[in-house]
Protein backbone atom coordinates (compact mmCIF):
# COMPACT_ATOMS: atom_id res chain seq x y z
CA UNK A 1 0.00 0.00 0.00
CA UNK A 2 1.39 3.40 -1.04
CA UNK A 3 1.93 6.00 1.69
CA UNK A 4 0.77 8.79 -0.60
CA UNK A 5 -1.46 7.62 -3.42
CA UNK A 6 -2.61 10.10 -6.06
CA UNK A 7 -5.08 8.76 -8.63
CA UNK A 8 -6.20 10.49 -11.86
CA UNK A 9 -6.02 14.00 -10.45
CA UNK A 10 -7.42 16.77 -12.66
CA UNK A 11 -7.35 20.54 -12.18
CA UNK A 12 -8.25 23.13 -14.79
CA UNK A 13 -7.81 26.90 -14.66
CA UNK A 14 -10.06 28.11 -17.48
CA UNK A 15 -8.70 26.48 -20.61
CA UNK A 16 -5.41 25.41 -18.99
CA UNK A 17 -5.03 21.90 -17.60
CA UNK A 18 -2.68 22.37 -14.64
CA UNK A 19 -3.12 18.74 -13.58
CA UNK A 20 -4.15 16.21 -16.22
CA UNK A 21 -4.88 12.71 -14.87
CA UNK A 22 -1.89 12.84 -12.54
CA UNK A 23 -1.18 9.50 -10.92
CA UNK A 24 1.69 9.19 -8.48
CA UNK A 25 2.50 6.87 -5.59
CA UNK A 26 5.10 7.32 -2.86
CA UNK A 27 6.27 4.55 -0.56
CA UNK A 28 6.76 5.27 3.12
CA UNK A 29 10.31 6.45 3.79
CA UNK A 30 11.01 7.23 0.13
CA UNK A 31 12.71 10.30 -1.34
CA UNK A 32 11.35 11.37 -4.73
CA UNK A 33 12.04 14.33 -6.99
CA UNK A 34 9.59 16.10 -9.27
CA UNK A 35 11.04 18.16 -12.10
CA UNK A 36 9.65 20.00 -15.09
CA UNK A 37 9.66 23.36 -16.84
CA UNK A 38 7.94 26.43 -15.38
CA UNK A 39 4.16 26.24 -15.48
CA UNK A 40 4.06 22.46 -15.93
CA UNK A 41 1.88 22.01 -12.82
CA UNK A 42 4.38 21.01 -10.08
CA UNK A 43 3.29 23.62 -7.55
CA UNK A 44 -0.37 23.03 -8.48
CA UNK A 45 0.14 19.38 -7.57
CA UNK A 46 1.51 20.45 -4.15
CA UNK A 47 -1.47 22.79 -3.72
CA UNK A 48 -3.83 19.91 -4.49
CA UNK A 49 -2.11 17.52 -2.08
CA UNK A 50 -2.10 20.07 0.77
CA UNK A 51 -5.71 21.21 0.27
CA UNK A 52 -4.89 24.73 -0.94
CA UNK A 53 -6.76 23.82 -4.14
CA UNK A 54 -9.62 21.38 -4.64
CA UNK A 55 -9.23 18.99 -7.59
CA UNK A 56 -11.89 18.78 -10.32
CA UNK A 57 -11.51 15.00 -10.39
CA UNK A 58 -9.41 12.28 -8.83
CA UNK A 59 -8.43 11.08 -5.38
CA UNK A 60 -5.60 11.57 -2.92
CA UNK A 61 -5.05 9.05 -0.15
CA UNK A 62 -2.48 9.55 2.58
CA UNK A 63 -1.57 6.83 5.06
CA UNK A 64 -4.62 4.85 3.93
CA UNK A 65 -7.03 7.76 4.43
CA UNK A 66 -8.88 9.82 1.84
CA UNK A 67 -7.72 13.46 2.17
CA UNK A 68 -9.06 14.86 -1.12
CA UNK A 69 -11.77 17.13 0.28
CA UNK A 70 -10.06 18.12 3.53
CA UNK A 71 -9.02 21.72 4.34
CA UNK A 72 -5.30 22.53 4.58
CA UNK A 73 -5.09 22.54 8.37
CA UNK A 74 -6.77 19.12 8.62
CA UNK A 75 -4.32 17.68 6.07
CA UNK A 76 -1.38 19.18 7.98
CA UNK A 77 -2.67 17.62 11.22
CA UNK A 78 -2.52 14.21 9.54
CA UNK A 79 1.23 14.64 9.09
CA UNK A 80 1.92 16.44 5.81
CA UNK A 81 4.39 19.33 5.99
CA UNK A 82 5.01 21.75 3.17
CA UNK A 83 7.79 24.17 2.32
CA UNK A 84 6.89 27.05 0.03
CA UNK A 85 8.88 28.21 -3.00
CA UNK A 86 9.38 31.67 -1.43
CA UNK A 87 10.43 31.08 2.20
CA UNK A 88 7.35 31.53 4.38
CA UNK A 89 8.57 32.42 7.86
CA UNK A 90 6.93 34.70 10.42
CA UNK A 91 8.97 37.92 10.13
CA UNK A 92 7.75 39.52 13.39
CA UNK A 93 8.73 36.49 15.49
CA UNK A 94 12.24 35.54 16.55
CA UNK A 95 13.97 32.52 15.01
CA UNK A 96 13.23 30.46 18.14
CA UNK A 97 9.58 31.59 18.22
CA UNK A 98 9.28 30.58 14.56
CA UNK A 99 10.37 27.07 15.57
CA UNK A 100 7.93 27.18 18.51
CA UNK A 101 4.79 27.85 16.46
CA UNK A 102 4.61 24.39 14.78
CA UNK A 103 5.01 22.70 18.19
CA UNK A 104 1.97 24.43 19.74
CA UNK A 105 -1.06 22.21 20.20
CA UNK A 106 -3.47 22.44 17.26
CA UNK A 107 -7.10 23.36 17.91
CA UNK A 108 -6.27 25.08 21.20
CA UNK A 109 -5.45 28.72 21.79
CA UNK A 110 -3.34 28.13 24.87
CA UNK A 111 -0.74 25.42 25.02
CA UNK A 112 2.81 24.88 26.11
CA UNK A 113 5.29 24.47 23.26
CA UNK A 114 6.74 21.03 22.61
CA UNK A 115 10.16 19.73 23.59
CA UNK A 116 12.61 22.68 23.69
CA UNK A 117 15.60 20.30 23.41
CA UNK A 118 14.34 19.23 19.99
CA UNK A 119 14.07 22.85 18.91
CA UNK A 120 17.63 23.49 20.09
CA UNK A 121 18.80 20.48 18.05
CA UNK A 122 16.96 21.84 15.01
CA UNK A 123 18.59 25.24 15.55
CA UNK A 124 21.95 23.49 15.47
CA UNK A 125 21.01 21.52 12.34
CA UNK A 126 19.90 24.64 10.47
CA UNK A 127 22.90 26.59 11.83
CA UNK A 128 20.89 29.41 13.34
CA UNK A 129 21.71 28.86 17.02
CA UNK A 130 23.58 32.16 17.23
CA UNK A 131 20.60 33.99 15.77
CA UNK A 132 17.84 32.33 17.78
CA UNK A 133 16.74 35.61 19.43
CA UNK A 134 16.84 37.67 16.24
CA UNK A 135 13.71 38.51 14.30
CA UNK A 136 13.22 36.29 11.25
CA UNK A 137 12.84 39.43 9.11
CA UNK A 138 16.55 40.17 9.65
CA UNK A 139 17.75 36.83 8.15
CA UNK A 140 19.23 36.43 4.68
CA UNK A 141 17.24 34.62 1.97
CA UNK A 142 19.22 31.40 2.40
CA UNK A 143 18.81 31.53 6.19
CA UNK A 144 15.06 31.98 5.79
CA UNK A 145 14.99 28.89 3.54
CA UNK A 146 16.75 26.92 6.26
CA UNK A 147 14.55 28.35 8.99
CA UNK A 148 11.46 27.21 7.11
CA UNK A 149 13.01 23.75 6.79
CA UNK A 150 13.60 23.84 10.54
CA UNK A 151 9.99 24.86 11.19
CA UNK A 152 8.79 21.86 9.16
CA UNK A 153 11.11 19.58 11.13
CA UNK A 154 9.66 21.00 14.36
CA UNK A 155 6.19 20.12 13.03
CA UNK A 156 7.36 16.46 12.92
CA UNK A 157 5.44 15.44 9.77
CA UNK A 158 5.67 12.00 8.20
CA UNK A 159 5.55 13.40 4.65
CA UNK A 160 7.36 16.59 3.62
CA UNK A 161 6.70 18.39 0.35
CA UNK A 162 9.59 20.72 -0.56
CA UNK A 163 8.98 23.31 -3.26
CA UNK A 164 12.35 24.43 -4.65
CA UNK A 165 14.21 24.27 -1.32
CA UNK A 166 17.44 25.64 -2.79
CA UNK A 167 16.05 28.67 -4.66
CA UNK A 168 18.40 31.61 -4.13
CA UNK A 169 21.07 29.52 -2.38
CA UNK A 170 24.80 29.40 -3.14
CA UNK A 171 26.41 26.18 -4.45
CA UNK A 172 27.75 25.38 -0.97
CA UNK A 173 24.37 25.98 0.66
CA UNK A 174 22.72 23.81 -2.01
CA UNK A 175 25.09 20.93 -1.25
CA UNK A 176 24.38 21.31 2.48
CA UNK A 177 20.63 21.31 1.79
CA UNK A 178 20.96 18.09 -0.23
CA UNK A 179 22.83 16.55 2.71
CA UNK A 180 20.15 17.77 5.15
CA UNK A 181 17.35 16.30 3.03
CA UNK A 182 19.09 12.93 2.80
CA UNK A 183 19.66 12.97 6.57
CA UNK A 184 15.96 13.70 7.24
CA UNK A 185 14.99 10.92 4.86
CA UNK A 186 17.44 8.22 5.94
CA UNK A 187 17.97 9.24 9.57
CA UNK A 188 14.38 9.97 10.58
CA UNK A 189 12.56 7.88 7.97
CA UNK A 190 10.50 10.81 6.73
CA UNK A 191 8.99 10.53 3.24
CA UNK A 192 9.95 13.44 0.98
CA UNK A 193 8.74 14.76 -2.35
CA UNK A 194 10.97 17.51 -3.73
CA UNK A 195 10.26 19.96 -6.55
CA UNK A 196 13.46 21.40 -7.96
CA UNK A 197 14.78 23.11 -11.09
CA UNK A 198 18.46 22.65 -10.29
CA UNK A 199 19.41 19.39 -12.04
CA UNK A 200 22.74 19.30 -10.19
CA UNK A 201 20.82 19.31 -6.90
CA UNK A 202 18.58 16.46 -8.08
CA UNK A 203 21.70 14.47 -8.93
CA UNK A 204 23.03 15.04 -5.41
CA UNK A 205 19.77 13.69 -3.95
CA UNK A 206 20.32 10.43 -5.87
CA UNK A 207 16.64 9.49 -5.85
CA UNK A 208 13.89 8.47 -8.29
CA UNK A 209 12.77 11.33 -10.52
CA UNK A 210 9.36 12.14 -12.03
CA UNK A 211 9.16 14.58 -14.92
CA UNK A 212 6.05 16.72 -15.35
CA UNK A 213 4.99 18.51 -18.53
CA UNK A 214 1.70 20.21 -19.39
CA UNK A 215 0.05 18.93 -16.22
CA UNK A 216 1.01 15.26 -16.79
CA UNK A 217 3.64 12.96 -15.33
CA UNK A 218 5.65 12.41 -18.50
CA UNK A 219 8.42 10.09 -17.30
CA UNK A 220 9.55 8.33 -14.15
CA UNK A 221 12.87 6.68 -13.47
CA UNK A 222 16.36 7.03 -12.08
CA UNK A 223 18.28 10.29 -12.50
CA UNK A 224 20.51 8.73 -15.20
CA UNK A 225 17.60 7.33 -17.23
CA UNK A 226 15.76 10.65 -17.06
CA UNK A 227 18.84 12.65 -18.03
CA UNK A 228 19.45 10.46 -21.06
CA UNK A 229 15.82 10.41 -22.16
CA UNK A 230 15.39 12.17 -25.52
CA UNK A 231 11.84 13.28 -24.77
CA UNK A 232 12.96 14.94 -21.52
CA UNK A 233 15.91 16.58 -23.28
CA UNK A 234 13.50 17.89 -25.90
CA UNK A 235 11.26 19.22 -23.15
CA UNK A 236 14.09 21.23 -21.62
CA UNK A 237 16.16 22.18 -24.67
CA UNK A 238 13.61 22.08 -27.50
CA UNK A 239 13.38 19.88 -30.61
CA UNK A 240 16.71 19.70 -32.47
CA UNK A 241 16.63 21.34 -35.89
CA UNK A 242 18.58 20.71 -39.10
CA UNK A 243 19.40 17.63 -41.25
CA UNK A 244 20.29 15.38 -38.27
CA UNK A 245 17.06 16.05 -36.42
CA UNK B 1 4.31 40.52 36.13
CA UNK B 2 7.02 42.62 34.46
CA UNK B 3 4.90 43.47 31.39
CA UNK B 4 2.31 44.99 33.72
CA UNK B 5 4.67 47.51 35.38
CA UNK B 6 4.20 50.31 32.78
CA UNK B 7 0.47 49.67 32.98
CA UNK B 8 0.47 50.01 36.77
CA UNK B 9 2.37 53.29 36.51
CA UNK B 10 -0.20 54.63 34.05
CA UNK B 11 -3.07 53.43 36.27
CA UNK B 12 -1.55 55.20 39.30
CA UNK B 13 -1.17 58.43 37.27
CA UNK B 14 -4.85 58.20 36.34
CA UNK B 15 -5.83 57.35 39.91
CA UNK B 16 -4.19 60.47 41.37
CA UNK B 17 -5.44 62.77 38.58
CA UNK B 18 -8.67 63.77 40.48
CA UNK B 19 -6.43 65.31 43.15
CA UNK B 20 -5.27 67.89 40.63
CA UNK B 21 -8.31 68.52 38.40
CA UNK B 22 -11.91 69.62 38.92
CA UNK B 23 -15.06 67.54 38.53
CA UNK B 24 -15.46 68.55 34.84
CA UNK B 25 -12.11 67.00 33.97
CA UNK B 26 -12.79 63.95 36.14
CA UNK B 27 -15.92 63.41 34.08
CA UNK B 28 -13.92 63.93 30.85
CA UNK B 29 -11.32 61.41 32.04
CA UNK B 30 -14.13 58.85 32.45
CA UNK B 31 -15.02 59.30 28.79
CA UNK B 32 -11.32 59.09 27.84
CA UNK B 33 -11.01 55.77 29.67
CA UNK B 34 -13.96 54.38 27.68
CA UNK B 35 -12.48 55.62 24.39
CA UNK B 36 -9.14 54.15 25.43
CA UNK B 37 -10.82 50.78 25.99
CA UNK B 38 -12.44 51.04 22.57
CA UNK B 39 -9.03 51.81 21.02
CA UNK B 40 -7.57 48.74 22.77
CA UNK B 41 -10.24 46.62 21.09
CA UNK B 42 -9.24 47.89 17.64
CA UNK B 43 -5.52 47.59 18.38
CA UNK B 44 -6.07 43.94 19.32
CA UNK B 45 -7.92 43.01 16.14
CA UNK B 46 -6.03 45.26 13.71
CA UNK B 47 -2.54 45.68 15.13
CA UNK B 48 -2.16 42.16 16.53
CA UNK B 49 -4.70 40.10 14.55
CA UNK B 50 -4.05 41.80 11.19
CA UNK B 51 -7.79 42.33 10.59
CA UNK B 52 -8.49 45.88 9.47
CA UNK B 53 -11.98 46.43 10.83
CA UNK B 54 -13.27 49.79 9.63
CA UNK B 55 -16.53 49.32 11.52
CA UNK B 56 -15.44 48.93 15.13
CA UNK B 57 -18.31 51.24 16.15
CA UNK B 58 -20.71 48.44 15.13
CA UNK B 59 -19.80 46.54 18.29
CA UNK B 60 -19.61 49.69 20.42
CA UNK B 61 -23.12 50.59 19.26
CA UNK B 62 -24.53 47.09 19.77
CA UNK B 63 -23.15 47.07 23.32
CA UNK B 64 -24.58 50.54 23.95
CA UNK B 65 -28.05 49.80 22.59
CA UNK B 66 -28.38 46.44 24.37
CA UNK B 67 -27.31 48.08 27.66
CA UNK B 68 -29.73 50.96 27.12
CA UNK B 69 -32.67 48.72 26.20
CA UNK B 70 -32.12 46.38 29.14
CA UNK B 71 -31.49 48.95 31.87
CA UNK B 72 -34.47 51.01 30.70
CA UNK B 73 -36.64 47.90 31.07
CA UNK B 74 -37.51 47.79 27.35
CA UNK B 75 -36.79 44.05 27.13
CA UNK B 76 -38.42 43.08 30.43
CA UNK B 77 -38.83 44.88 33.79
CA UNK B 78 -37.40 41.75 35.45
CA UNK B 79 -34.12 42.10 33.55
CA UNK B 80 -33.18 45.55 34.87
CA UNK B 81 -29.81 44.67 36.33
CA UNK B 82 -26.52 46.33 35.46
CA UNK B 83 -24.44 43.15 35.72
CA UNK B 84 -26.83 41.12 33.56
CA UNK B 85 -27.11 44.00 31.07
CA UNK B 86 -23.33 44.31 30.82
CA UNK B 87 -23.06 40.57 30.22
CA UNK B 88 -25.76 40.67 27.53
CA UNK B 89 -24.14 43.71 25.85
CA UNK B 90 -20.79 41.95 25.64
CA UNK B 91 -22.41 38.70 24.51
CA UNK B 92 -24.53 40.40 21.81
CA UNK B 93 -21.52 42.26 20.38
CA UNK B 94 -19.34 39.16 20.27
CA UNK B 95 -22.14 36.98 18.86
CA UNK B 96 -22.67 39.51 16.06
CA UNK B 97 -18.89 39.43 15.45
CA UNK B 98 -18.85 35.63 15.23
CA UNK B 99 -21.72 35.58 12.71
CA UNK B 100 -20.29 38.46 10.67
CA UNK B 101 -16.76 37.06 10.95
CA UNK B 102 -17.86 33.67 9.67
CA UNK B 103 -19.15 35.25 6.46
CA UNK B 104 -16.03 37.41 6.16
CA UNK B 105 -13.35 34.81 6.92
CA UNK B 106 -14.74 31.38 5.94
CA UNK B 107 -13.35 29.75 2.82
CA UNK B 108 -10.84 31.98 1.07
CA UNK B 109 -12.21 34.92 3.07
CA UNK B 110 -11.60 38.58 2.39
CA UNK B 111 -8.70 40.67 3.62
CA UNK B 112 -7.13 44.12 3.66
CA UNK B 113 -9.03 46.94 1.95
CA UNK B 114 -11.92 44.65 0.94
CA UNK B 115 -12.52 43.73 4.56
CA UNK B 116 -12.27 47.41 5.54
CA UNK B 117 -14.86 48.41 2.92
CA UNK B 118 -17.30 45.65 3.89
CA UNK B 119 -17.11 46.42 7.63
CA UNK B 120 -17.50 50.14 6.94
CA UNK B 121 -20.53 49.44 4.75
CA UNK B 122 -22.09 47.36 7.53
CA UNK B 123 -21.54 50.24 9.99
CA UNK B 124 -23.36 52.60 7.61
CA UNK B 125 -26.22 50.12 7.11
CA UNK B 126 -26.63 49.65 10.87
CA UNK B 127 -26.54 53.41 11.45
CA UNK B 128 -29.39 53.79 8.94
CA UNK B 129 -31.24 50.91 10.54
CA UNK B 130 -31.02 52.42 14.03
CA UNK B 131 -32.03 55.85 12.66
CA UNK B 132 -35.25 54.31 11.35
CA UNK B 133 -35.96 51.85 14.15
CA UNK B 134 -38.47 53.89 16.11
CA UNK B 135 -38.90 51.35 18.89
CA UNK B 136 -35.21 51.98 19.69
CA UNK B 137 -35.59 55.74 19.59
CA UNK B 138 -34.97 56.17 15.87
CA UNK B 139 -32.89 59.17 14.83
CA UNK B 140 -33.29 60.81 18.27
CA UNK B 141 -31.95 57.78 20.11
CA UNK B 142 -32.73 56.55 23.62
CA UNK B 143 -32.67 59.08 26.46
CA UNK B 144 -32.53 58.78 30.25
CA UNK B 145 -30.47 55.62 30.39
CA UNK B 146 -29.92 54.81 34.08
CA UNK B 147 -26.37 54.87 35.45
CA UNK B 148 -24.50 51.73 36.49
CA UNK B 149 -25.94 50.13 39.59
CA UNK B 150 -23.22 48.24 41.44
CA UNK B 151 -25.63 47.03 44.12
CA UNK B 152 -26.38 43.37 44.72
CA UNK B 153 -29.73 41.79 45.65
CA UNK B 154 -31.79 44.35 47.64
CA UNK B 155 -28.89 46.79 48.07
CA UNK B 156 -28.67 49.55 45.42
CA UNK B 157 -25.60 51.60 44.63
CA UNK B 158 -26.14 53.77 41.55
CA UNK B 159 -23.19 55.67 40.16
CA UNK B 160 -24.37 59.26 39.77
CA UNK B 161 -21.27 61.22 40.84
CA UNK B 162 -18.27 61.68 38.60
CA UNK B 163 -15.72 60.38 41.10
CA UNK B 164 -17.20 56.89 41.76
CA UNK B 165 -17.90 56.57 38.02
CA UNK B 166 -14.29 57.45 37.26
CA UNK B 167 -12.80 54.95 39.72
CA UNK B 168 -15.16 52.16 38.62
CA UNK B 169 -14.15 52.74 35.01
CA UNK B 170 -10.48 53.03 35.96
CA UNK B 171 -10.51 49.62 37.63
CA UNK B 172 -12.56 48.01 34.83
CA UNK B 173 -10.44 49.43 32.01
CA UNK B 174 -7.09 48.62 33.58
CA UNK B 175 -8.10 45.08 34.56
CA UNK B 176 -9.08 44.46 30.91
CA UNK B 177 -5.92 46.21 29.69
CA UNK B 178 -3.82 43.93 31.91
CA UNK B 179 -5.79 40.89 30.71
CA UNK B 180 -5.12 41.70 27.04
CA UNK B 181 -1.44 42.38 27.80
CA UNK B 182 -1.04 38.96 29.45
CA UNK B 183 -3.04 37.28 26.70
CA UNK B 184 -0.68 38.65 24.07
CA UNK B 185 2.32 37.32 26.02
CA UNK B 186 0.86 33.80 25.90
CA UNK B 187 0.95 31.24 23.09
CA UNK B 188 -2.24 32.88 21.79
CA UNK B 189 -0.27 36.10 21.22
CA UNK B 190 2.40 34.17 19.31
CA UNK B 191 -0.31 32.64 17.10
CA UNK B 192 -1.80 36.10 16.45
CA UNK B 193 1.58 37.49 15.40
CA UNK B 194 2.04 34.52 13.07
CA UNK B 195 -1.50 34.89 11.73
CA UNK B 196 -0.98 38.56 10.91
CA UNK B 197 1.95 37.97 8.59
CA UNK B 198 1.46 34.50 7.15
CA UNK B 199 -1.95 32.88 7.64
CA UNK B 200 -1.32 30.26 4.93
CA UNK B 201 1.85 29.11 6.66
CA UNK B 202 -0.09 28.75 9.91
CA UNK B 203 -2.76 26.66 8.15
CA UNK B 204 -0.09 24.35 6.70
CA UNK B 205 1.14 23.76 10.26
CA UNK B 206 -2.33 22.48 11.17
CA UNK B 207 -3.93 25.58 12.72
CA UNK B 208 -7.43 26.63 11.74
CA UNK B 209 -7.01 30.20 10.53
CA UNK B 210 -10.78 30.69 10.62
CA UNK B 211 -10.92 29.68 14.29
CA UNK B 212 -8.12 32.06 15.32
CA UNK B 213 -9.54 34.94 13.25
CA UNK B 214 -13.04 34.45 14.67
CA UNK B 215 -11.68 34.30 18.22
CA UNK B 216 -9.77 37.58 17.99
CA UNK B 217 -12.61 39.28 16.11
CA UNK B 218 -15.13 38.18 18.77
CA UNK B 219 -12.84 39.13 21.65
CA UNK B 220 -12.25 42.56 20.17
CA UNK B 221 -16.00 42.98 19.61
CA UNK B 222 -16.68 41.95 23.22
CA UNK B 223 -14.32 44.66 24.49
CA UNK B 224 -15.84 47.23 22.13
CA UNK B 225 -19.32 46.12 23.24
CA UNK B 226 -18.36 46.56 26.89
CA UNK B 227 -17.01 50.04 26.20
CA UNK B 228 -20.27 50.93 24.40
CA UNK B 229 -22.32 49.62 27.34
CA UNK B 230 -20.25 51.62 29.83
CA UNK B 231 -20.48 54.71 27.61
CA UNK B 232 -24.29 54.84 27.60
CA UNK B 233 -24.46 54.48 31.39
CA UNK B 234 -22.11 57.46 31.77
CA UNK B 235 -23.65 59.54 28.99
CA UNK B 236 -27.27 58.56 29.64
CA UNK B 237 -27.92 58.64 25.90
CA UNK B 238 -27.68 56.14 23.02
CA UNK B 239 -28.02 57.42 19.46
CA UNK B 240 -27.32 56.02 15.96
CA UNK B 241 -23.98 57.90 15.91
CA UNK B 242 -22.66 55.30 18.37
CA UNK B 243 -22.87 52.59 15.72
CA UNK B 244 -21.98 54.45 12.56
CA UNK B 245 -19.43 55.70 10.10
CA UNK B 246 -18.08 58.76 11.94
CA UNK B 247 -17.17 57.02 15.17
CA UNK B 248 -15.72 54.04 13.24
CA UNK B 249 -13.41 56.39 11.36
CA UNK B 250 -12.46 58.28 14.51
CA UNK B 251 -11.44 55.08 16.33
CA UNK B 252 -9.27 54.14 13.38
CA UNK B 253 -7.58 57.55 13.44
CA UNK B 254 -6.93 57.38 17.22
CA UNK B 255 -5.32 53.97 16.85
CA UNK B 256 -3.34 54.85 13.71
CA UNK B 257 -2.04 58.06 15.31
CA UNK B 258 -1.13 56.28 18.54
CA UNK B 259 0.24 53.08 16.98
CA UNK B 260 -1.82 50.00 16.23
CA UNK B 261 0.85 47.47 17.13
CA UNK B 262 1.31 48.65 20.71
CA UNK B 263 -1.61 48.53 23.15
CA UNK B 264 -0.25 51.38 25.28
CA UNK B 265 0.22 53.60 22.20
CA UNK B 266 -3.30 52.89 20.90
CA UNK B 267 -4.76 53.60 24.35
CA UNK B 268 -2.85 56.87 24.71
CA UNK B 269 -3.61 57.73 21.07
CA UNK B 270 -7.34 57.68 21.81
CA UNK B 271 -6.99 59.70 25.00
CA UNK B 272 -4.64 62.34 23.60
CA UNK B 273 -6.68 62.74 20.40
CA UNK B 274 -9.87 63.24 22.40
CA UNK B 275 -8.04 65.65 24.69
CA UNK B 276 -6.74 67.55 21.63
CA UNK B 277 -10.28 67.65 20.27
CA UNK B 278 -11.54 69.24 23.50
CA UNK B 279 -8.77 71.77 23.53
CA UNK B 280 -8.39 72.57 19.82
CA UNK B 281 -12.09 72.67 18.98
CA UNK B 282 -12.44 75.53 21.48
CA UNK B 283 -9.77 77.49 19.61
CA UNK B 284 -10.38 76.48 15.97
CA UNK B 285 -14.02 75.39 16.02
CA UNK B 286 -14.82 72.85 13.31
CA UNK B 287 -11.44 73.48 11.65
CA UNK B 288 -9.79 71.30 14.25
CA UNK B 289 -10.80 68.32 12.07
CA UNK B 290 -8.36 69.66 9.46
CA UNK B 291 -5.57 69.61 12.04
CA UNK B 292 -6.52 66.05 12.96
CA UNK B 293 -6.37 65.11 9.27
CA UNK B 294 -2.91 66.64 8.92
CA UNK B 295 -1.77 64.78 12.05
CA UNK B 296 -3.14 61.55 10.60
CA UNK B 297 -1.28 62.09 7.32
CA UNK B 298 1.98 62.85 9.15
CA UNK B 299 1.51 59.68 11.14
CA UNK B 300 0.78 57.50 8.09
CA UNK B 301 3.52 58.93 5.86
CA UNK B 302 6.35 59.76 8.25
CA UNK B 303 5.74 57.57 11.28
CA UNK B 304 3.70 54.55 10.11
CA UNK B 305 4.28 52.80 13.43
CA UNK B 306 2.39 55.66 15.12
CA UNK B 307 3.18 59.07 16.61
CA UNK B 308 3.15 57.65 20.13
CA UNK B 309 4.41 54.13 19.41
CA UNK B 310 7.62 55.39 17.76
CA UNK B 311 8.98 57.26 20.83
CA UNK B 312 7.61 54.56 23.14
CA UNK B 313 9.47 51.90 21.12
CA UNK B 314 12.68 53.94 21.51
CA UNK B 315 11.99 54.13 25.26
CA UNK B 316 11.42 50.36 25.32
CA UNK B 317 14.82 49.75 23.76
CA UNK B 318 16.49 52.15 26.21
CA UNK B 319 14.86 50.73 29.34
CA UNK B 320 14.75 47.12 28.15
CA UNK B 321 11.02 46.72 28.98
CA UNK B 322 7.99 46.05 26.80
CA UNK B 323 5.23 48.69 26.93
Amino acid sequence: MAFLDIQSLDKRFGGVKAADSVTLSLKQGSLTALVGPNGCGKSTLFNLITGALKPDNGHIRFDDEEITALPSHEIARRGIGRKFQVPAVFPDLTVFENLTVPTLQKGRFFSRPGNSEKRMDILKTIRLREKQNELASTLSHGEKQWLEMGMILAQSPSLILLDEPTAGMTAAETAETAHLIRTINKGEGVTLLVIEHDIGFIEQLACPVNVMARGKILKSGTFQSIRNDLEVQELYFGRPEGPHA
Amino acid sequence: MRPLVPLLILAVLFAIAPLFVGSYWVSQLSYYLIYGLLALSLSLVWGYGGILCFGQAIFFGIGGYVMAAMTKGMISPFLINSYLSLFCSVFAASLFAVILGYFLFAGKGINGPYLAIVTLAIAIVLERLMSNWYAMGGYNGLLDIPPLNLGLFWFDYELWDSLPIFYTLLITVFVIFAGITLLLKSSYGTLLTALKTHPERLAFFGFSVLQIRLSVFALSAAIAGLSGALFVTVDGFASPTLIGFTLSTEILIWVAIGGKEMLMAAFLGAILTRFAENWLSEIFGDYWILLLGILFMISVVLLPKGLIATPLAALERKLGVRL
